[in-house]
């Protein structure tokens, strides 16, 4: 072990992934911008012929962010900070790279044949879940190749005990797997019927209420693992990194580690409220997700603590802005759910423009907003440049904040007033509202929504210039910052 | 209570305000328990994230960080061995020691059945409702018959019930046009359940047939055509029908929008699907009722 | 104890799965049999339905429309009937959706006909002013894949042993000699229909992809069941 001597950290896979993270989150912000329009302005549906309807591309838009912009997102930070909190380059080992290239290349594949057969439109049409077969198989295939890669650099550590990041990212790529197999079995039609029709097809091995079941015990914890577990993962190292400052309290990331992990699982019926799924697993998801609040904002809390005292650090760094912003939202979307999911408040919220709502509080408060900063922090360490520009950041800042609470706001009052509207009676006890009634009304707010997206897409177009120029022509850098990014 | 807590706490205040604003302006009633819960629901969303997690961001300005560090480090990163912060640590026992008693005292297992509350909704709703409406008068009819047939009738018939044109009947232009009248001459109808039960096929055909049409898309005004007699014979002189033996074919009464809407109707025009008894006797009559004043002049 | 996991990754990890398997089986396990089972009289789908069936999932619709209606009165009196657990035995996937852009489809059988959808699906501002739903114009003349929806039917009834007559069996000379059923009741949903195009296709032998959604979402409903004898 060599004491000392500072490691050459190996940022070649890392660098690949936030190139991806880049392109898929601009792809997926432009479809969700378009699809965003699309609900205010019907006649956006015909750019692109059949393949243009507000239907084909609300999918693309959610895997093109999920899979493509978050989880490049993911892969990028943890073979960035992978190798820094357990002290091993991965240059170190020709295996670890053979396996982490390999994975990026067939990431790519898997990419590129999602776009283009949920274009065609082969689906599954389970949220989340859409593709195909063998897309599906390809999926693990990667999935497999991550874990291997993950537990051979944990294997040839020499930092002893796991940093938090850590723990969050192997219950990442442990609450995945699971839940992504059992959810996906699916039995193909064309070898299952003798060699008739299409290769693509499959049917669920579940039927009805049980293929509900599976579905969002995958689709909540699909949340869990991909939009909370590594963004948590993230913001304990990002954080404290870029603030130089120590972690609150261990005993809170303990507490708040086992305990997500303990009561995530349990909520997932929170989606399936007032359905055919039998009234006390109904009530069990509720209740799980109000206890749920607590190991959520434990992390949350720790976060904010460890700034403690560093106010002029939040004023004067725009990625701490970001971060603290991030943990704000973070708190704001697992309380929100919660509330969403007590039985009488979903009987209002669930099917509304509400949810959306609260959906984009988290994936763009929370996740976004953490994946940029992460990727922020992690360019002058890469490509030893300062950031491009200080200024450019704080304008996407303001820009992209206020386009969050544009959006949620207009949502969260599209989706309460339209849930009170489908239940509105008259003084004779009959609907008072036409169901065109209730989509008519939520026009200036989808538009308003439309106006966040755009707003939220030009920041995010800032933050790829930024990131660009900080690749290939802002100043160079002669060492490692120790903590704060250096930024013009 | 500083300027950023107001600041948070007046964000709060407008998205809450907006809210029950737009809200009201739908004529929403906000004491219905399930509304007003939500509303609960939702102050309590906002104004709990805003309130805590200003909280600690001010503690950025006005505390320091402090604390015993921990022996390890990663890349640089410390860890301190501060205590769980109170308010957390008792929120959280707090909310798992209500989740079992939830669960095992409060609502045990199977304690609450959803179907059977729907029953219950159900049942008082009729029960309220046929002792309110058991003499309905003109205006109430007209009333009644409106909102029902703007949500279940209009996807179909349009807001003004003037079938789209020609997508679905035409309630505006008079009773029946020249088109469906020829069309049932020609094909017969037996589909309505009317006690007389089939109209028969081809009775009158060529000119007769031309004449009755126009005449009974005129409205049955003017000369009654000699081959009408044909008619007559079921659906009367004056078209009415004979009290329910066959459709009234000079306007529309409550027998005849009950047997379309419990049966459905396949004609010239399309299909109309068959509600059968999802509508109660007060509420089939509004909805005749309404249905005869969108007759235009 | 929790720092010494820190130190072993393997036991870390399996301490992290079997916390978050346990939850699983107790959600998913205790009912799986009873929600399998399907309600009385309730029939599979017909293979142009479950060709009407891909095209509602290549198009999307679950993107607008839930199939699922809530036990309140405000949906009972808007959709009818609340839903059962086991009118969907023969749902793979279940298609509840989790987001009612537009209304609630389950029972739409019973209240929307052949017609109107054909109206509707082309150009839906036509019967519904102010409809934000995107026309479908493409569904008039692309055409249905039948033979994997009957590849389908095979396979759930070999395999899930969902009751299709004989019938529906494996093989590429079953299906040739399945397909006129299918084109025949594909031609009797386009005779209440008006569109020159699907009429002429469905005549040379063809399904139209509305033709098949239309037989689907006809199906919603009181259809799905076995017609009293
Ligand atoms: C044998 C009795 C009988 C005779 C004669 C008869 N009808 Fe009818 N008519 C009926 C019955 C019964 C119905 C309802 C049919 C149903 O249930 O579908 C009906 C229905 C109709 C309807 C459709 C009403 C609606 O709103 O859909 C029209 C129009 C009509 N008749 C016109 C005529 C005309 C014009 C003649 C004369 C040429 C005629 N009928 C002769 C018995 C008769
Ligand atoms: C899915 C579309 C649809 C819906 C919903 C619908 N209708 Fe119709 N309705 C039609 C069509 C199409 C016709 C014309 C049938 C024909 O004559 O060809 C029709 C015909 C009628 C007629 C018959 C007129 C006649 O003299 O024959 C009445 C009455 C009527 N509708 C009332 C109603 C009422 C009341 C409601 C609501 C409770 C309603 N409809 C809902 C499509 C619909
Ligand atoms: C952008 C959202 C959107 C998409 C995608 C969409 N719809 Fe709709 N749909 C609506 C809205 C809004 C309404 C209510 C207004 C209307 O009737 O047009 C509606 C109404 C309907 C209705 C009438 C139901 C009723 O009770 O009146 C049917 C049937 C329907 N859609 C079928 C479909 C099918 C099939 C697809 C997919 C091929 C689809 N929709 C895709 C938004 C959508
Ligand atoms: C304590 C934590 C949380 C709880 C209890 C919770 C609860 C809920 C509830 C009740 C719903 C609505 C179900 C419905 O009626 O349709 C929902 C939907 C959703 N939530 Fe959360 N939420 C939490 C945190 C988050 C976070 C942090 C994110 C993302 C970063 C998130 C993303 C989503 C998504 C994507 C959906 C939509 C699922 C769908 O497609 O229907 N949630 N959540
Ligand atoms: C420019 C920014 C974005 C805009 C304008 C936008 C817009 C939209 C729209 C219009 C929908 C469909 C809502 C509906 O059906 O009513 C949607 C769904 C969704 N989006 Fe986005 N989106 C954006 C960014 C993102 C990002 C960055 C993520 C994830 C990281 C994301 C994740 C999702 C998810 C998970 C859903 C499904 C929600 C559900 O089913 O309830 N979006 N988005
Ligand atoms: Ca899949
Ligand atoms: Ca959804
Ligand atoms: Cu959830």
């Amino acid at each position: 072990m060599q004491s000392n001597a500072a490691l050459e950290y190996d940022y070649t896979i890392a660098k690949l992934y936030t190139y991806t993270a880049i392109l898929f989150g601009f792809v997926g912000m432009l479809i969700g911008t378009l699809i965003a329009a699309q609900l205010a302005f019907p006649d956006l549906n015909y750019l692109l012929g059949e393949y243009g309807t507000f239907s084909r591309l609300r999918p693309l838009h959610t895997n093109v962010v999920i899979y493509g912009f978050t989880v490049s997102g993911i892969f990028a930070t943890f073979y960035y900070l992978a190798q820094r909190v357990l002290k091993v380059s991965m240059a170190e080992s020709k295996f670890v790279m053979f396996i982490a290239k390999l994975q990026f290349f067939l990431y790519l594949v898997a990419a590129t044949a999602l776009v283009v057969t949920e274009l065609m439109g082969y689906t599954q049409s389970k949220e989340y879940a859409q593709m195909e077969w063998p897309l599906d198989l390809l999926i693990v295939v990667i999935w497999v190749l991550w874990g291997i890669a993950m537990f051979a650099l944990i294997g040839i550590r020499r930092e002893k005990a796991l940093y938090i990041s850590m723990w969050y990212f192997i219950a990442c790529f442990l609450g995945v797997a699971m839940l992504y197999l059992f959810n996906n079995m699916a039995v193909p039609t064309y070898f299952a019927s003798g060699g008739v029709g299409s290769i693509m097809h499959s049917v669920s091995m579940y039927s009805g209420t049980n293929d509900a079941l599976v579905q969002w015990w995958w689709g909540h914890n699909a949340v869990a693992f991909v939009f909370t577990v590594p963004i948590v993962g993230m913001i304990y190292y990002f954080l404290p990194k870029e603030s130089g400052q120590s972690v609150y309290s261990y005993k809170l990331s303990l507490l708040s580690f086992w305990g997500l992990m303990f009561v995530y699982l349990w909520a997932g019926s929170h989606h399936l409220l007032w359905s055919t799924v039998p009234d006390w697993m109904q009530t069990m998801g509720s209740i799980f997700s109000v206890v749920l609040i607590l190991p959520s904002w434990g992390s949350a809390i720790n976060m904010l603590l460890t700034m403690k005292g560093e106010w002029n650090q939040l004023t004067d760094n725009p990625l701490i802005k970001f971060m603290v912003l991030a943990s704000t939202f973070y708190m704001l979307s697992t309380l929100e759910g919660p509330i969403q999911a007590v039985k009488s408040v979903n009987a209002i919220a669930h099917f509304t423009d509400w949810i959306p709502g609260h959906v984009h509080d988290g994936v763009l408060g929370w996740v976004a907003f953490m994946i940029m900063a992460a990727l922020f922090h992690m360019a002058p360490r890469m490509f030893k440049r300062e950031i491009f520009s200080k200024n450019l950041i704080e304008a996407q800042f303001w820009i992209q904040t206020t386009a969050v609470v544009l959006y949620f706001t207009s949502m969260w009052i599209a989706g309460i007033t339209q849930g009170m509207m489908w239940r509105a009676v008259d003084e004779y006890g009959n609907l008072m509202y036409s169901f065109i009634d209730t989509v008519t009304v939520l026009h200036p707010y989808y538009a308003i929504r439309a106006l966040s997206g755009v707003l939220f897409l030009t920041g995010f177009v800032m933050f790829a210039y930024n990131m660009i120029k900080t690749m290939t022509s802002a100043k160079e850098l002669t060492e490692e910052p120790q903590f704060r990014s250096p930024m013009a | 209570m500083n300027a950023l807590m107001a600041k948070g706490l007046l964000f709060a205040a407008i998205l809450i305000g907006a809210t029950v604003y737009v809200v009201n302006s739908m004529h929403i009633d906000l004491s219905d328990p399930i509304n007003l819960i939500t509303m609960i629901g939702a102050v309590a969303i906002a104004v709990l994230t805003v309130g805590v997690s200003i909280k600690y961001i001010n503690q950025m300005k006005t505390d320091t960080a402090s604390g015993e560090l921990a022996e390890e480090n990663w890349d640089g990163i410390g860890e301190y061995k501060n205590e769980l912060p109170g308010g957390w640590a008792y929120s959280f026992l707090g909310t798992l020691i209500w989740a079992m008693w939830y669960f095992t005292v409060g609502y045990p297992v199977n304690s609450f059945s959803q179907i059977g509350q729907w029953n219950e909704e159900v049942k008082a709703y009729n029960a309220k409702f046929e002792e309110k409406y058991k003499n309905p008068n003109q205006e109430t009819l007209e009333d009644m018959g409106r909102s029902m047939f703007l949500v279940q009738c209009a996807p179909c018939h349009g807001n003004t019930g003037d079938g789209l044109s020609g997508k679905a009947h035409d309630f505006v232009d008079g009773r029946i046009s020249k088109k469906q009248v020829l069309d049932v001459i020609k094909k017969g109808s037996n589909q309505l359940g009317y006690q007389m039960g089939a109209m028969p096929a081809n009775m009158v055909t060529g000119k007769d047939a031309e004449e009755i049409a126009a005449y009974v898309a005129g409205g049955m005004k003017g000369k009654q055509p000699a081959s009408f007699g044909v008619c007559a014979g079921c659906h009367g002189a004056d078209g009415k029908g004979m009290n329910g033996m066959a459709a009234n074919i000079a306007e529309y009464d409550e027998n005849l929008i009950t047997h379309v809407i419990k049966n459905g109707k396949h004609g010239a025009i399309g299909t109309m699907p068959a509600f059968h008894d999802r509508m109660t006797p007060v509420q089939l009559k509004a909805l005749a009722t309404y249905i005869q004043t969108l007759r235009g002049e | 104890m929790f720092h010494w996991l820190e130190k072993n990754p393997f036991f870390f990890a399996v301490g992290v799965f079997l916390v978050i398997a346990f939850a699983g089986l107790v959600e998913i396990l205790p009912n799986f049999a009873e929600a399998s089972r399907p309600v009385a009289g309730l029939r599979p789908y017909t293979v142009l339905e479950l060709a009407g069936k891909e095209v509602y999932k290549k198009d999307n619709c679950i993107a607008c429309h839930s199939q699922l209606i809530r036990p309140f009165k405000s949906e009972t009196d808007r959709y009818g009937q609340y839903s059962l657990s086991g009118e969907y035995a023969y749902d793979r996937p279940f298609l509840w959706g989790s987001k009612r852009t537009g209304p609630d489809l389950h029972r739409v059988g019973n209240y929307r006909t052949t017609d109107w959808h054909e109206n509707h699906m082309w150009e839906p501002t036509s019967v519904v002013p102010g409809s934000i739903m995107p026309a479908y114009k493409h569904q008039f003349t692309n055409v249905a894949d039948i033979e994997t929806a009957y590849a389908e039917a095979v396979t759930v009834k070999n395999i899930f042993k969902t009751p299709y007559g004989d019938d529906i069996k494996a093989g590429k000379e079953a299906w040739e000699a399945y397909k006129p059923k299918v084109l025949a009741e594909a031609k009797a949903v386009a005779a209440q229909m008006k569109n020159k195009d699907v009429k002429d296709m469905v005549a040379a032998g063809k399904v139209p992809e509305v033709v098949a959604l239309i037989a689907y979402l006809n199906s919603l409903g009181a259809k799905r069941y076995e017609a009293k004898k």
